[in-house]
């Protein structure tokens, strides 16, 4: 297996002298479907932030594919092949649905990008039936398929999803876990962050808990899903 | 005789517009309201002015019905991009400085202290006096049943439409314009999707600055050329760009024909003495009714 995101002794936060993450290595292989998992406030949404360079690196090193991102801006890092969808405010709602695909493939040349987005409609059925719509009207589960196939468009190596099953409906979560399952069958790294420990669990192959900004954890998914001390992990009392 | 007060109303009011754009597109994507944007109007006008005695062009015969000769068309562009260049290379050395550090208030004082270097540099290069580019006689031609107009501000009206109708067209169909509007509604997310901030906010200089240089040049043909001319404009410009919802290009220039036409019909309808606030009158109507302006987004 080979390493295409490797983190290593990364310290991060927003404000100079006041680390959120304390020290977080991880590699993620081919393929593989990392889960990150802990409490409210652990700093899983910064660490795919500083993954991302949306946040400060204090410390530590990222490299992708081999290559340190040192000083890489955000906005090179999907041409380098790493895709991110952000917790929150994931899409651009005064963009139409079309709109937020076409930038996102903006890098591409004219044939490549309508191709590619071609192929997210035809991958999100719901997306191409809503394609002059703006995107702050879809529904949630909508708007997380366009978050998902607007970062997909780029063809990633590795994927940063923060909580994508976030306010979907059991049904909708399923089926947004197919597609990432299928995604990872393609050889695409992915590392999920996710509320729902226990879906994480049987979807991902192994598994890390952060609390307080370090990793308290690391396992295999199904050896954690089977762990009774993993709700003392989350209250932060010792494993 | 109304009529003519709307037409009147109209040309200055499509001036106003197209240095609006300049406001409400930094409003947009850098995120504060610039002061320094009615110098962008000025520098334009002194542009083409220098390119014009520079070259020695600026005694060629006027082209009629106009009362201004072919050279004045040749400098327009250059003097526009020369403004844009203006607003990057100001954005470079001060506001982009600014930026990581002061927020939106010191990048709005910092504005303030530009507009007084710009306009006082115009002075020093170019004094005090008005200036012309041309002192050919503009003569008002029939357009319609108590309408007169010159050639010269009929042409403004033709090309302030031309303008923004060629903006418009960058905004909605090209990939810049798409990255505009989406570093206006979220920065960060635009660099998540692959925009590059920093070429977005070059880019809006340049249409910002390109569009008053526009205005400035006209402006300065249909009037006159002085140093105050862009900053006399400057609150005309703001109702213009908030009366249009803020951060909307065509919300802008339409804000800016309601300007014009306030003020040229308060002249009539309520006397001239109250002129200069016909278009708070107006802004202040409008808000009331609609606090995000007549194109802006509801949050
Ligand atoms: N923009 C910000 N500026 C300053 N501090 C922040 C910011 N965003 C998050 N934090 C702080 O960083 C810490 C970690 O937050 P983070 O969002 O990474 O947690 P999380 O693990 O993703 O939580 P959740 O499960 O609720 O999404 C928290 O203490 C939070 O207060
Ligand atoms: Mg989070």
């Amino acid at each position: 297996m080979s390493v295409l995101l490797a983190v290593s002794g990364l310290v991060a936060g927003y404000e100079p002298g006041l680390p959120i993450l304390r020290g977080v290595s991880l590699t993620l292989g081919e393929g593989g479907i990392v889960a990150l998992i802990g409490p409210n406030g652990a700093g899983k949404s910064t660490l795919i932030k500083a993954i991302a360079g949306q946040v400060p690196r204090f410390a530590g090193a990222v490299s992708l594919a081999g290559r340190d991102l040192a000083g890489t801006p955000t906005h090179r890092l999907g041409a380098l092949g790493l895709g991110y969808v952000p917790q929150v405010a994931n899409v651009f709602a005064r963009l139409t649905v079309a709109e937020n695909l076409v930038l996102a493939a903006a890098a591409l040349p004219g044939p490549a990008r309508r191709a590619a987005v071609a192929a997210q409609y035809a991958a999100f059925p719901d997306l191409a039936s809503r394609a002059r719509l703006p995107a702050g009207r879809l529904s949630g589960g909508q708007r997380q398929m366009l978050a998902l196939a607007r970062a997909l468009l780029a063809s990633p190596r590795v994927l940063l999803l923060d909580e994508p099953s976030a306010g979907l409906a059991p049904a909708v979560v399923s089926t947004v876990f197919a597609r990432l399952r299928a995604i990872a069958a393609g050889g695409v790294a992915i590392l999920l962050v996710e509320q729902n420990v226990g879906a994480a669990l049987a979807l991902a192959t192994r598994a890390l808990v952060l609390v307080g900004g370090r990793i308290a954890r690391e396992d295999a998914a199904a050896a954690l899903a089977a762990d009774p001390g993993l709700a003392d992990l989350f209250l932060g009392r010792a494993a | 005789m109304i009529a003519q007060y709307v037409a009147d109303g109209v040309v200055s009011g499509a001036l106003v517009g197209l240095g609006a754009i300049g406001l409400t597109l930094t409003y947009a994507v850098l995120g504060f309201a610039n002061f320094a944007q009615g110098e962008f109007l000025t520098w334009g006008a002194y542009f083409a002015l220098a390119l014009l005695s520079g070259t020695g062009l600026g005694h060629a015969a006027a082209l009629p019905p106009f009362a201004f000769g072919w050279p004045l068309l040749l400098v327009l562009p250059a003097a526009v991009a020369l403004t844009g260049g203006l607003a990057v290379a100001l954005d470079h050395v001060l506001f982009r400085p600014l930026r990581r550090r002061a927020g939106p208030m010191g990048l709005v004082i910092a504005s303030f202290g530009a507009s007084l270097a710009l306009a006082n540099l115009v002075v020093l290069l170019f004094g005090p006096k008005p200036r012309y580019f041309s002192r050919a006689i503009a003569f008002a031609i029939p357009v319609a049943p108590g309408v007169r107009l010159t050639a010269d501000r009929m042409l403004v009206v033709a090309l302030a439409l031309l303008a923004m109708a060629a903006l418009h067209l960058l905004l909605t169909r090209s990939r810049l314009g798409l990255a505009m509007r989406a570093s206006a509604e979220n920065p960060a997310l635009a660099a998540v999707y692959g925009v590059d901030a920093e070429g977005v906010r070059r880019a809006s200089w340049w249409i910002g600055g390109g569009m008053s240089a526009l205005a400035g040049v006209l402006l300065g043909q249909t009037e006159q050329i002085q140093p105050l001319m862009g900053a006399d404009l400057l609150l005309s410009l703001f109702a213009a760009a908030i009366l249009g919802g803020i951060g909307s290009a065509g919300g802008a220039f339409v804000g800016g024909l309601v300007v014009g036409l306030a003020e040229a019909l308060s002249v009539p309808l309520l006397g001239a003495a109250y002129r200069p606030a016909a278009a708070f009158l107006v802004l202040f109507a409008v808000l009331m009714l609609r606090p995000t302006g007549l194109f802006g987004e509801r949050p």
